[in-house]
């Protein structure tokens, strides 16, 4: 380590703890020493300071040794004293004060902690922290317990203007006006006198003053008698270069001119007076009064006896005297005049000697419970400790003893505790262990805030300063010194304080901290009134999500009120309130792709696409794939997005508010650019007007000019997040770029947000943007006006009940200039809508969908494929002239319950408007809620008896909760099938109508018309046959739905497609469609006309029917005498096979109903016996129920198998195979053998059939039965006993 | 219970990932802010003595005025810090190795990215129950 004596506390030391040198002077002296601007201390006490004195000195020891540096103290009498501390402290806040405004002007922000530390120490170090703690220390000068502030000597300095000097002298020595310490005996009055003669040679000749010395020489003594003549220059024009008496000065002014009268002579005059007197005099007395005293303390305290001697009289008076600051001691003490040596040794760098008294001294005033003379012993051993570099622990044994001793005095010792402290701290620092210096500093902290500020934040730049650094630590001391400051009003050091701790706590997620930072900042500049500033360090904690919503109200109103204060609008770059979710982002624009509402916006952008795939001509245009799309449309345009002239580009911003709080935004609006752009300047002439003029317009609303901004406001409650949609339109043509947005928070500060900020990903809706930069998708091309159509269909229900049926008018308007011709229409579901015929327009409804009389059926499946493919061509004549507009009908038909999207686009074309865009398509979108209405199914059965009829039974549920529908007519597709009812509706629904939540179930008798036709050979005509059945009043007149006419079999053919249905079905699948009406009035609708609903169902087929259906006929009754062995029946069985295929028919009867596997074997063995009565129960079975297959061959085991007594054999053939043609009809003889008189059920045989198809062109489904079993239906045959006998 | 406890987890990148108020005096809103303060300007301490010691706990490391820090580092550097007024380092001790296992828990959440916030309120719940018994 290096010199002690150098470290920086050793050079505090060995010029704060020095020889006193008491000052009397006469004013006459001062007088003409303020001729050069200064006291006669300030005058002297440059040449106080000796760096290499080189005297010899000799001390208790014999050995001397030389003393290098030396330096004295010089005080006026007046002055030595214990400082006011009143005056002390407001002198030490001037200093911070000074310092405060000094350093705030000039203080430069070190914006990170690298930074921070890459500055050299001593510049990081701010240099006024040593003369605060100089000064500090010296407010505790002068305390009686300690004596090396006593004064030494005694320089009474007389000038030779006054009379009769030396009286004068023996008047300054006068005791009444002498410091108290001596008075009070705390010192021994008889110091060392040094008498000196001041001469101003301004005042008169030089021997006058020689003669006077000469005079004091014989009154004072030879040696301690000097003269010194000053102010030799004249005219006091004398420069000093380098100004000794600056340190000494503070508050002298630059202009003045310090020393004016001083010459080279008088300085070196001055000089040697100090020398002689610090080397002759001072030192030799000292040296000799550490002798003296030194002898004394051997003599009485030194050696074993002694001690004891001294132990026991301690003892003895502990118990007599017992004041709170222990003992009084007098000069004459021996305890202080151990003290005063060890002060003296001190002073003349014999610390050995000193140490050893301060030892000796201390333990006498701990057992004297002297504490604040122990705690000073103790301190002065720590330095001494420190001094002679021994023992590092002792020393900071010895300053924390001492510091825990002041600090237990509580207030009085409180100063000496902050003096002890910042030595021990020095202490500390120069060894290096400056985590523990700052503990010090810390510890220092009392209860005067603004040292306790100065300490804290000398604690904080300890921190810093230590390897490694601990910069939170460094930032927290700071913040804690920069409360101390605010609470003293320096609110410059706080402010200066909590900048410093800025980058500790930059970027920190900690965010109590970071909030509780920036917003003191900004407060308290806003109290020195540097708002600007303010708003920059509030803008920090306006979005603090975290805290409290009282918190984050007090911020949002401080900030208010700041930004108030300033008198301006704000422009903020990065406003955090409210939030932008840029990634929210989405620019709609509209190009040749034009939307008619938002909705339509909203769709995916290959929804679109799939469906404009085969309307619109670019694909068509590009045959392959190296004829580029950029010699059609140049490569310019491609890469930017396109919109038009005086249509809005829509921009949708998520705005979102993060705190708790209500908060008003205003005037949101885009922030946008409009210039020319370069390429279309130079090709064409038109622009040329304009060009002169850089038309770039950043600017809000101004209507003039060629951007029109919308402008939106909104209040988001706490946590809200809300949408916003602006709009730009550009007037002109050019390069629109979409910067950013802006807005305006509680109407005061002006926020902008600049979308090139964030690359993140935009949502751009329109546009390929894979090879664009996201920039780019914010810059668009600006074309010419182009005409542009709109789209709307009118009454149109957002709401309806499946089945609604009606017409619907679209309505296409052309706002422009130009025609558009060329129109197509494509809508995504048919089944929903679709185009009807322009003649239709203004067709009566429902009146047009009736039957008419002189039924033309040409054309009514004309537009089977349009429908199919879903595009529709208008007519080629059609065009929408400029502003007109064109309506067209549409048929709605609501076929399917459920929130059904429909997705219309119509494209249309306009001619020689622009080169870029040939055409435009108009996308509709529309959501329509279909409620479920009525549930109406079908069930088919065919009639065992009858191959060519069958049962229909309809089932119509009225699902609805409130609507009552009117049923009105059911009628089968196609000319193929008569439908007649059972019985009439009346006697099932007598009101004809449906009521919500009710259920109707009819049923109708189905003919197969071409089936009958070839059986009864005649052909009915067309007109004649019942297709449609009405199930509404009879009585009415009113005519059928035509099903087969435009709108019905247009949506029945969708149908078809939808359900999956080909158009050519099996013969046996009927369709049906079902028409009900909803009364008018019944519904909120404008129109008068009822509603109708038809409902659709396809395919309908008797339930797991079989391609071969039979028929056994024969006598159901029979009389037989059973006095004969046997009564034989015949019955003929007629098989018809009605599939398209070859079938092989094996019919095999047996006669036990048991089992179907083992027929033959288990009639032959349960052999019924013969008494047994053949009456046996019989199930009851309608011939009119209808009995499904598979029913029959759960119940024929079950009814029967108890009995198990057929009562009859099968006669004739058991098995028999047969071929059918498709489509014949065969005949096969049955035989029974009845033996009892019974009813009988002749159902036990079986049909095993197989189709073999003719060709492979079958269906799947036909292909799939191609084989089955089937059970016999019964048969009842009765046989009675005739009763005559033959 | 303490009447000023105020528990945080900073992570190795010294974020705080959750914070909490377990003590039982009315909450101020400048001690909260406080509390951050002190126990951010603890974290260099942590730094220091993290490395001379294998035991986690590494006990009252600092004070500032009445107000004491513990701390507690788990192997993966991620600190556990208490804020206190009352000496019980027994039961200090057992607050953060409970609190330890709970933590392991969400780390192994595989939901839970490590040194990000922990939001859990299942968690936050099981903590102040944790600082209810133990301090």
């Amino acid at each position: 380590m290096a010199d002690p004596a150098s470290t920086p506390l050793g050079k505090m030391l060995l010029e704060e703890i020095t020889p006193v040198v008491m000052v009397l002077c006469t004013p006459y002296v001062e007088e003409s020493c303020l001729k050069n601007g200064l006291s006669l201390i300030q005058l002297l006490s440059p040449f106080c300071d000796f760096t290499n004195i080189d005297v010899p000195v000799r001390t208790a020891s014999d050995q001397p040794y030389r003393l290098r540096k030396f330096k004295l103290r010089l005080f006026y009498s007046s002055d030595i004293r214990q400082p006011n501390l009143e005056v002390a402290k407001e002198r030490l806040k001037k200093v911070i004060t000074h310092v405060g405004e000094k350093n705030f002007l000039e203080s430069s922000d070190p914006s990170q902690v690298n930074n921070l530390l890459s500055r050299p120490e001593s510049e990081m170090l701010p240099s006024w922290f040593q003369f605060f703690n100089k000064e500090l220390v010296r407010t505790l000068s002068f305390s009686d317990h300690e004596a090396f502030d006593h004064p030494v000597a005694c320089l009474l300095v007389v000038s030779s203007k006054d009379d009769e000097p030396v009286n004068r002298f023996v008047d300054l020595f006068n005791t009444n006006k002498l410091p108290s310490l001596l008075n009070d005996s705390a010192m021994d009055p008889k110091i060392m006198k040094h008498y000196l003669l001041l001469h101003d040679n301004q005042d008169g000749p030089f021997n006058k003053a020689t003669k006077l010395l000469a005079d004091m020489r014989n009154a004072f003594g030879q040696n301690d008698c000097q003269i010194i003549c000053f102010n030799s220059s004249q005219d006091g024009k004398i420069h000093h270069q380098d100004n000794p008496w600056a340190p000494f000065k503070s508050d002298a002014l630059p202009t003045e001119n310090l020393g004016c009268f001083l010459n080279l002579d008088d300085l070196n005059e001055i000089k040697d007076f100090m020398q002689e007197l610090s080397s002759k005099h001072i030192i030799p007395y000292m040296e000799q009064k550490i002798r003296v005293l030194n002898q004394q303390v051997s003599a009485t305290r030194k050696g074993f006896r002694n001690q004891i001697k001294n132990l026991w009289w301690r003892k003895g008076k502990e118990d007599t005297i017992d004041t709170p600051n222990g003992p009084v001691y007098t000069f004459n003490s021996i305890e202080s005049q151990i003290r005063i040596l060890g002060d003296y040794a001190f002073m003349l760098g014999d610390y050995e000697l000193a140490l050893s008294n301060y030892r000796l001294i201390s333990t006498d005033y701990k057992l004297d419970k002297a504490w604040k003379r122990y705690a000073g012993v103790q301190e002065m051993m720590g330095l001494t400790y420190f001094l002679l570099d021994q023992s590092r622990k002792d020393a900071e044994y010895c300053m924390e003893n001492a510091f825990n001793t002041y600090l237990k005095l509580g207030s009085a010792g409180r100063r000496n505790a902050t003096r002890c402290g910042l030595w021990w701290a020095e202490m500390l620092k120069t060894r290096d262990q400056l985590k523990e210096a700052a503990t010090v500093y810390f510890r220092i902290c009392g209860e005067d805030t603004l040292h306790s500020a100065v300490m804290l934040e000398q604690a904080s730049f300890c921190y810093l300063l230590s390897k490694p650094p601990m910069l939170h630590k460094y930032g927290f001391h700071l913040v804690l010194s920069g409360d101390h400051y605010k609470k003293c009003d320096q609110i410059k050091h706080a402010i200066r304080t909590y900048r410093s701790a800025i980058p500790v706590y930059k970027g920190t997620t900690w965010s109590l901290i970071k909030d509780h930072v920036h917003f003191h900042i900004g407060q308290w500049y806003a109290l020195l009134g540097m708002y600007d500033v303010a708003v920059t360090h509030m803008l920090e904690v306006l979005a603090s999500t975290h805290q409290s919503k009282t918190t984050q109200e007090l911020f949002l109103r401080d900030f208010l009120q700041i930004v108030q204060k300033t008198g301006k609008t704000f422009e903020v770059l990065k406003l955090q309130l409210p939030v932008i979710n840029i990634s929210s982002l989405k620019v709609i624009f509209e190009d040749q792709r034009t939307n008619a509402s938002a909705a339509a916006a909203s769709v995916k952008e290959s929804l679109w696409h799939s469906l404009e795939e085969d309307m619109i001509p670019s694909s068509t245009a590009r045959s392959n794939w190296l004829e580029l799309q950029s010699k059609i449309i140049p490569r310019k345009y491609k890469e930017s997005n396109i919109c038009v002239a005086g249509e809005a580009l829509k921009v949708d911003i998520e705005f979102k508010n993060p705190l708790q709080i209500r908060i008003s935004v205003s005037s949101v609006s885009l922030m946008c650019e409009l210039s020319a752009n370069p390429e279309e300047d130079a090709n064409s002439s038109n622009n040329e007007v304009q060009n002169n003029e850089d038309r770039t317009s950043t600017s809000s609303g101004d209507i003039n000019s060629c951007l029109i901004l919308s402008e939106v406001g909104f209040s988001l409650e706490g946590g809200e997040t809300t949408v916003v949609q602006l709009t730009v339109t550009p007037r002109i043509e050019g390069i629109l770029k979409i910067v950013g947005v802006k807005w305006k928070l509680s109407s005061a500060v002006v926020g902008l947000c600049n979308f090139e900020f964030n690359p993140v990903n935009k949502r751009v809706v329109r546009g390929r943007r894979k090879q664009h930069s996201p920039s780019s998708d914010l810059k668009f091309l600006v074309i010419k006006s182009l005409p542009r159509l709109e789209g709307f269909i009118h009454s149109l229900p957002e709401k309806t009940y499946a089945g609604d049926l009606r017409p619907l008018v679209l309505e296409l308007s052309n706002q422009s200039k130009f025609p558009v011709k060329n129109l197509k229409m494509k809508i995504s579901n048919p089944r929903f809508l679709y185009a009807g015929n322009q003649k239709e327009l203004n067709a009566d409804f429902p009146a047009c969908l009736k039957k008419k009389m002189n039924v033309e059926k040409s054309g009514s499946h004309a537009n089977v494929n349009k429908t199919l493919q879903n595009l529709f061509h208008f007519p080629e004549d059609i065009s929408v002239q400029e502003e007109t507009s064109l309506s067209w009908p549409l048929w709605f038909h609501a076929a399917v319950p459920g929130s059904i999207p429909l997705y219309i686009t119509i494209y249309y074309e306009m001619e020689g408007v622009s080169s870029i865009m040939k055409y435009r398509t108009l996308r509709m979108h529309y959501n329509l809620q279909v409620l479920p209405s009525l549930d109406v199914s079908f069930q088919l059965s065919t009639r065992p008896s009858r191959s060519q009829e069958f049962l229909l039974r309809m089932d119509v549920v009225n699902k609805t909760t409130s609507e009552c529908f009117q049923v009105h007519q059911l009628s089968s597709v196609g000319q193929q099938w008569e439908i007649s009812l059972l019985q009439p509706v009346d006697s099932i629904l007598p009101s004809q109508s449906l009521f919500a939540g009710q259920s109707l179930s009819c049923f109708f008798m189905l003919k197969d018309r071409r089936r009958s036709s070839t059986s009864e050979d005649s052909i009915p005509s067309l007109s004649h046959i019942q297709s449609d059945v009405r199930l509404g009043p009879q009585d009415n007149s009113e005519a059928f739905f035509d099903v087969s006419s435009s709108p019905l079999a247009d949506f029945h053919d969708c149908e078809r497609s939808s359900q999956g249905m080909s158009s050519q079905g099996c013969e046996y699948k009927v369709d049906f469609v079902f028409i009900a009406q909803l009364p008018k009035g019944n519904r909120d609708s404008s129109s008068n006309a009822p509603l109708v609903f038809s409902h659709h169902a396809c395919d309908c087929s008797p339930s797991s029917m079989s391609p071969i259906s039979w028929l056994v006929d024969g006598p159901r009754t029979i009389q037989h005498n059973f006095s004969a062995p046997l009564c034989e029946v015949n019955l003929k069985m007629t098989i018809t096979n009605s599939s398209d295929a070859i079938a092989s028919v094996h019919i095999n009867t047996f006669d036990s109903p048991s089992s179907n596997n083992q027929p033959i074997d288990d009639a032959t063995t349960s052999q019924p016996p013969e008494h047994q009565s053949g009456w046996s129960e019989i199930p009851i079975v309608n011939d009119t129920k209808i009995i499904t297959t598979e029913a029959l061959t759960t119940r024929v085991p079950k009814s029967l198998s108890l009995e198990s007594v057929p009562q009859y054999i099968w006669s004739g053939t058991s098995s028999t195979k047969l071929v059918l043609q498709p489509r014949s009809t065969a005949e096969i003889p049955l035989q029974i053998c009845v033996f009892t008189p019974g009813i009988y059920d002749l159902s036990n045989y079986v049909l095993n059939w197989i189709l073999t198809p003719v060709n492979d062109g079958e269906n799947q489904g036909e292909a799939n039965k191609s084989s089955g079993v089937c059970q016999g239906y019964p048969y009842y045959l009765s046989v009675l006993e005739s009763n005559f006998k033959d | 219970m303490t009447s000023t406890a105020c528990f945080i987890i900073v992570s190795r990148n010294d974020i705080p990932i959750y914070e909490a108020e377990v003590g039982s005096a009315a909450k101020r809103e400048d001690a909260a802010q406080l509390h951050q303060f002190v126990l951010h300007a603890a974290l260099d301490i942590v730094q220091d003595l993290a490395w001379t010691t294998s035991a986690m706990f590494l006990k009252a490391i600092d004070r500032f005025n009445d107000l004491v820090v513990s701390v507690y580092v788990t192997a993966g550097h991620t600190r556990f810090m208490l804020l206190h007024d009352s000496r019980n380092e027994d039961g200090i001790k057992s607050f953060f190795q409970e609190v330890h296992e709970l933590y392991i828990k969400i780390l192994l959440n595989p939901l839970y990215l490590p040194g990000s916030r922990i939001t859990s309120s299942h968690f936050d719940t099981k903590v102040r129950a944790l600082a209810r018994k133990y301090l």
